[in-house]
């Protein structure tokens, strides 16, 4: 046709196998017509999935990996000497490489577990009971020595450049398994680093971004979604207000039957509507047995925060989110696990945050669930292996730090890739921040070079240009 | 050594054997999935780097040869291997004996027995590219002649010609009712009243319409609505993501907007403005306070201040200015030449550089841990300058005076240098040996400051105050200590005077006797030719050391420390206290208050810039002379010297009457906004990605006219809306849903989905509650960050504060522009969080609530006016019998419960704006 620069099967072409449709509706988006396709509908992977969804709980700040799940023996024995490391913070700052450093041992012991015998430290004895679940990936290394751009690039891929989310291209690609809840959550997330950009769509259409339910440093009793509920009208007002408001529309609508925008302005009250009556049952926590609240920690007053957190992931996985993250952190610009000074408040955090999670892995299992949903614990990066100018906590450290996977594809009891002999940087079967991307996708049928949205010109990517897939660590 | 030109034929069998066994299964095995010609079928080159043969090696990549034969020191292989520049393989440093291997292979000449041809880089051919109808120069198509009919306006002219070119027609015009909520919501963002509607349909003058849009197009609404249009445009935002840091003066940035587009100002000079106003000459105030207030469009962007690589920060801030500048101006997407040259269009890296070097020579961010932006206050005219100059010396005198007067504030306040007897000697004045830190912890200091030793380098650090001029006669010397409890409990402090030396030790954790912080080191003569001056040592110390002042107080001034000295004379200071402290305040009232503007500034160091290799701030290659995009360039393009950074000149170049681009994309985009689609559907993008015009004559007719018309955005408007196409009814023909799905040829006016501000406003407009005040800002002095804002004003949208982290919830969920990016067209969603903010949102209720108490209280109304009132408002136009029907029905069950009517008005009211005739404008 005169003066469209593709046609409808090139922009079909163009876009990978079942994401056609979509391109389409996306760059054709304001046209007069053309009717918005329903954006949530499930579609089909690329290839068959090993995970169908994925609850990434948060670590906002960096846990220190030598003190929790990479064992350095060496650590104990230099304790306290001055030796030369590439410290990320001098390079950026000052290009300088080999700066003198005072080695720090793990402030808490370490013992192996499970069949497995992966070491893990006291500060996590109750995941660690699930040893032979976890797959952990000890020589990650990723971008940004500081929050904000590391923060970025673990959730969009971008240190500085406004990116989508990752929950925003999963469900972009994938949509959402159940018409009436959205396909990407965010359960408190931080306002901080990058705030609504961790969860934002950026350039693909705002459907895709996540919805949020409560904030960090806010109890998560009161995360809710955002206008569920009228406060004002009762069940019985509301809808007969309901009926007006369709047979209104309807009249409106007999003068231009057939149009499909409008059709489906009308039809998104009706998922409304749906979403009303059904996903309030989904977050509210009251008809768990009190043997599951336990579970997750939610009968003490430590953990029952992110013991709630962790519950709702799980509901709402079950009830067919794609894509659901659960941040463990606040809203400050040294958030949570932070510590930079007082490596010992490690410790408070690590309380926090041990049973609950244990509760959900174990939970999930028994539920069938772990199977086919992909657990992912992890943090913007690591803390270094020395002391921060020679005190009491460690600095920040993207060249080398450990994240787990559990269920959804990955072998159980596995541990892949090693940091250097002080845990500092990654030497071996490097993982970097784009590889884990890309494998997250893989394990939920799509490859990550085919997952594109063209904007401004180009064909966007979660990984951009790079990204591998770590096939060593799939089942 | 072997010369570097070896090649396999004059190898040795032992030099062919050693790459067969130690380099070739290496490179095989861990270098050619990315650097090799199967790599690259594969589209998985990376770097443009071939090491599958012995030329590619040589040659190299991106960064530069790979290997110089005979001189692996030299060789960024090895430096690779090493981890010592790139980190090669990714996967993890081969062994220290590999590495080895390949240094001997290099040393020894690169003997290598493959061959293989690299391809050729890939050139942009720039002339080709003019071809590009983007590039083509602005033509002035001749009017086409249509058969049959009469087109209204030279826009029908060719609108209709291309339907007849199908064999199709116009639809009519728009009912009146339709064409007056068209007119009021395009032009001035508002819905319009019952009398406005009545009005114009009424009018029975023949130039009724032409006359309501004139008085629209002068109304102060006018720039609001489309002042918004062009803050998409250009990311406005008043805050950043980061740290939610507030961008406290953006909004001067956006109410200079909106005021430029009520005035008309020509657009090409708005232009010029927001890249380089700081550089312009102005002819007024006025003028100049404008120029320099648009400048804040360089410095919206979202950045990532707190980056710790700041040579890659401010590349990425120049990154994201340029991509603004060539998307809001220019519709082209220049980023991605930043990496590579662009894949598609035009624009090799050069030109991306040669731009950068103009963005990088002007100052966006001030370096620290976290950058900061540029903010300045805004210059004044000379004769209210010295004023100013003159208020703010009286200003600092009297405070110097109150601090005198004052003497001491209490033990625990600093106290001035000035305000002290004798000779006083600062530790800012003293002569320092080895590092001391300033701090002002505890308050019981003299001047600006103390300093301490950090209780490290003991027995390094010394410290002399001598007096700035020979002193004569007999003083006390006394030495002030901000003490406290970490202070050294023992220094040897020195009196030299004529009389010799004389060591006091003292106690610096102790309270001073001598107004919270001197010692009295006792009385000493002193003569002009004696060394006169005290020192500090921190040798045989614990603990840190305080230095702060020491005061010569001649023995003939009674001894006292400060100026305060009787009882009398503290009683006449206390009267001239109090008016100091009056004529302070009433000056510090009379002060006009300065204007902070967000901006840029030329960079100290001007300069050209080099190629960035893929775009890391690390790698650079060749330098590039400032300058244009080259596609778009002629031969008149600006100059540019080493005296400045080129903005001026790219400000000039992007506006040029040689440069099609501008006037092609700003045209464009009114038509967007107007119409509801361009005629480049992808009014960012003219690149070769983007689409193609619907309509390419009319719209280089109407560049063409926008230039004419000396770049007014109003006489454009006006002439696009006064066209009969702008006036056609959007129920489009059936018959031609098969032809033209997407109405392209416009044989109907496109409905358009209300958006987030309309929407906003109505409410407001309808419950009676909007405040129409114009500009100003809306974020409270309290708050320091943008984090969960509550967002509650009966101001317009456009004033809302656009925080990045807390949009309004109405904006995040109506598709309002990103405000990270250029937006020059909007999403249109249709979305359930859309449904459940009108179904149960508390501030929509609100606003309905109060609408239905505004009709409940005319109560001469009955039940049937008050329901066509009801939606007249809302929708514009009289119920349909079926709506009024319905209505009446819900609202007359509540009978004479007055509770339950306000609550059945409300709950239809509510219902009305969930409607899809309120929610698109037909």
């Amino acid at each position: 046709m005169d003066g469209i620069g593709f046609t409808r099967r090139q922009a079909l072409s163009m876009s990978a196998c079942g994401f056609g449709q979509l391109a389409l509706a996306g760059l054709l988006n304001d046209t007069a017509n053309a009717a918005p396709a329903n954006p949530m509908l499930a579609k089909q992977s690329h290839f068959p999935q090993k995970a169908k969804r994925v609850i990434f709980l948060f670590m906002q700040g960096g846990p220190s990996q030598v003190d929790s799940f990479d064992y350095k023996p060496l650590l104990y024995k230099k304790n306290g000497e001055e030796l030369a490391f590439d410290d990320a913070r001098v390079i950026a700052n000052t290009g300088k490489r080999g700066s003198a450093q005072k080695v720090m041992q793990p402030l808490w012991d370490f013992n192996q577990y499970g069949e497995c015998g992966h070491w893990a430290s006291d500060l996590f004895p109750e995941t660690a009971r699930h040893m032979d679940k976890l797959c952990m990936l000890h020589s990650m290394h990723t971008e940004g020595v500081a929050h904000g751009p590391a923060t970025l690039f673990l959730h969009c891929g971008a240190t500085n450049f406004v990116r989508p989310s990752m929950g925003s291209w999963i469900s972009y690609g994938l949509g959402s398994e159940n018409d009436n809840l959205p396909g990407f959550v965010s359960i408190c997330p931080s306002p901080g680093n990058g705030g609504a950009r961790n969860y934002g769509s950026a350039f693909l259409p705002p459907a895709f971004q996540g919805t949020t339910l409560g904030s960090a440093g806010r109890p998560s009793k009161n995360a809710k979604i955002r206008d569920l509920v009228n406060g004002r009208f009762d069940k019985k007002q509301q809808s007969e207000q309901f009926d007006l408001l369709r047979q209104i529309n309807s009249a409106q609508l007999s003068d231009r039957r057939g149009d499909a925008e409008l059709e489906s302005v009308v039809s998104s009250f009706e998922l409304a509507w749906r979403l009303q009556n059904n996903a309030p049952g989904v977050l509210d926590l009251s008809d768990e047995s009190e043997q599951t609240l336990k579970l997750y920690g939610i009968d003490e007053p430590k953990t029952t925060d992110f013991g709630q957190q962790c519950l709702m992931a799980r509901r709402l996985a079950e009830s067919g989110v794609r894509y659901i993250q659960s941040t463990y952190g606040d809203g400050s610009p040294n958030p949570a696990w932070d510590q930079h000074s007082n490596l010992p408040k490690h410790l408070d955090h690590a309380r926090a945050v041990d049973r609950p999670v244990a509760g959900l892995l174990e939970d999930l299992d028994r539920r069938g669930l772990l199977e086919d949903t992909l657990v992912w614990w992890g943090a913007e990066f690591g803390r270094t292996p020395y002391a921060q100018n020679n005190g009491t906590g460690r600095d920040h450290n993207p060249n080398g730090f450990t994240t787990w996977l559990a269920g959804g594809g990955v072998k159980p009891g596995f541990a892949y890739g090693a940091t250097d002999e002080f845990g500092h940087k990654a030497v071996e079967n490097k993982t970097h921040m784009h590889d884990l991307h890309a494998t997250i996708l893989h394990l939920l049928g799509m490859d990550h070079t085919r997952l594109t949205y063209r904007y401004s010109g180009r064909d966007f990517r979660l990984t951009d240009v790079h990204g591998e897939v770590v096939s060593e660590i799939i089942a | 050594m072997l010369p570097p030109t070896l090649s396999a034929q004059e190898a040795s069998e032992e030099q062919l054997a050693f790459f067969e066994k130690r380099i070739r299964p290496v490179l095989v095995e861990h270098c050619y999935q990315c650097h090799s010609r199967n790599a690259a079928a594969k589209e998985k080159l990376r770097g443009g780097l071939y090491l599958d043969s012995r030329q590619g090696i040589l040659k190299g990549g991106e960064s530069g040869a790979a290997a110089i034969a005979g001189k692996p020191a030299e060789s960024l292989l090895i430096s690779a291997l090493k981890f010592e520049s790139f980190e090669m393989p990714p996967a993890g440093k081969l062994t220290v004996d590999v590495i080895a291997d390949f240094e001997k292979w290099i040393a020894d000449g690169m003997v290598d027995p493959r061959d293989g041809q690299i391809a050729a880089d890939r050139k942009i051919d720039i002339n080709a590219g003019r071809e590009f109808w983007a590039y083509q120069p602005l033509s002035q198509p001749a009017i086409p002649t249509v058969a049959g009919v009469q087109p209204a306006t030279p826009i029908d002219a060719f609108i209709i010609r291309k339907l007849q070119e199908q064999g199709m027609k116009q639809v009519g015009h728009a009912d009146r009712r339709i064409l007056a909520r068209r007119l009021y919501y395009d032009i001035v963002g508002l819905p319009p009243s019952i009398d406005q509607i009545e009005s114009f349909v009424k009018d029975t003058r023949s130039d009724a319409y032409e006359q309501l849009v004139d008085k629209l197009l002068s109304s102060p609404a006018f720039g609001e609505r489309w002042g918004r249009h062009w803050l998409d445009v250009v990311r406005y935002a008043e805050s950043i993501t980061l740290r939610g840091l507030l961008y406290r003066e953006a909004w001067r940035f956006r109410d200079a907007v909106i005021s430029s587009f009520n005035a008309d100002v020509p657009f090409n000079v708005m232009a010029r403005q927001q890249v380089s106003g700081d550089l312009m000459e102005a002819a007024s105030r006025e003028q100049r306070e404008m120029n320099l207030l648009l400048t804040g469009f360089l410095s919206m962007g979202n950045n990532n201040l707190e980056d710790q690589d700041k040579a890659k920060l401010r590349m990425d801030v120049v990154d994201e200015q340029l991509e603004t500048i060539g998307r809001a101006f220019l519709a082209q997407t220049i980023g991605c030449a930043r990496c590579h040259d662009h894949k598609f269009d035009p624009i090799p890296t050069k030109d991306y550089y040669a731009l950068a070097g103009i963005l990088r020579s002007t100052e966006s961010i001030i370096n620290a841990n976290v950058g900061r932006w540029v903010e300045l206050d805004m210059p004044l005219p000379e004769a209210e300058q010295k004023q100013l100059d003159a208020m703010n010396a009286q200003i600092a005198a009297l405070k110097q005076e109150i601090t005198k007067l004052q003497g001491s504030g209490g033990d625990n306040a600093p106290i001035a240098v000035d305000a002290l007897e004798g000779v006083v000697v600062d530790d800012l004045d003293a002569k320092l040996v080895g590092a001391w830190t300033k701090s002002t912890s505890s308050k019981n200091f003299v001047g600006a400051n103390y300093q301490h030793d950090g209780a490290a380098g003991k027995g390094e650090k010394s410290a002399e105050f001598t007096p700035p001029e020979p002193l004569e006669g007999e003083y006390e010397v006394r030495f002030a200590v901000a003490h406290g409890g970490n202070r050294a409990p023992k220094v040897n402090v020195t009196v030299w005077s004529a009389d010799g030396e004389s060591t006091t030790e003292v106690n610096q954790q102790k309270k001073p006797p001598i107004l919270g912080r001197f010692v009295s080191l006792g009385k000493h003569r002193f003569t002009a030719n004696t060394d006169a001056k005290v020192t500090v040592s921190t040798a045989n110390t614990t603990q840190h050391v305080i230095i702060d002042a020491v005061q010569f107080l001649p023995v003939d001034l009674k001894g006292s420390p400060t100026k305060v000295v009787t009882d009398e004379d503290a009683k006449e200071r206390a009267a001239a206290l109090k008016v100091a402290q009056a004529t302070l305040k009433k000056l510090e009232a009379e002060r006009p208050s300065k204007i902070r503007y967000m901006t840029v500034s030329e960079q100290k160091e001007i300069g050209d810039t080099q190629v960035h290799i893929r775009g890391n701030a690390h790698n650079l290659g060749e330098s590039v002379s400032r300058g244009f995009l080259q596609v778009v360039s002629h031969e008149d393009s600006p100059a540019i010297d080493d005296t400045q950074s080129g903005r001026r000149q790219l400000g000039d170049w992007l506006v040029s009457s040689q440069n099609p681009l501008a006037p092609r994309v700003y045209a464009n985009r009114i038509w967007h906004w107007l119409i509801g689609t361009g005629i480049v559907r992808t009014v960012d993008n003219f690149g070769t990605t983007g689409e193609l015009p619907s309509h390419p004559e009319l719209l280089d007719y109407l560049a063409s006219r926008f230039v004419e018309n000396g770049w007014s955005t109003k006489q454009l408007v006006r002439e696009i809306v006064l066209s009969s196409t702008y006036q056609l009814s959007s129920n489009s023909n059936e018959n031609y849903s098969a032809v033209d799905p997407e109405n392209r040829l416009l044989s109907s006016m496109n409905r358009r989905r209300i958006d987030a501000e309309s929407l906003l406003d109505t409410l407001l407009v309808t419950s009676g509650s909007i405040d129409n005040r114009l500009g100003g800002s809306l974020i409270p002095a309290g708050i320091t960050t943008d984090y969960d804002f509550p967002h509650d004003s009966r101001r317009r949208a456009v004033y809302w504060p656009v925080f990045r982290n807390s949009l309004p919830d109405l904006f995040v969920v109506f598709d309002f522009a990103n405000p990270s990016m250029v937006v020059g067209r909007r999403d249109v969603s249709s979305t359930a969080p859309q449904s459940l903010f009108l179904m149960n949102n508390d501030w929509v209720i609100q606003q309905s609530q109060q609408m239905a108490d505004k009709w409940l209280a005319q109560h001469e109304l009955d039940v049937q006016s008050r329901t066509e009132a009801v939606v007249y408002t809302i929708l514009g136009r009289k119920p349909r019998s079926s709506e009024q029907q319905l209505i009446m029905q819900y609202v007359v069950a509540a009978g004479d419960d007055k509770m339950e009517q306000q609550r059945r008005w409300t709950q239809v009211i509510q219902t009305l704006f969930s409607s899809v005739d309120f929610r698109y404008i037909y």
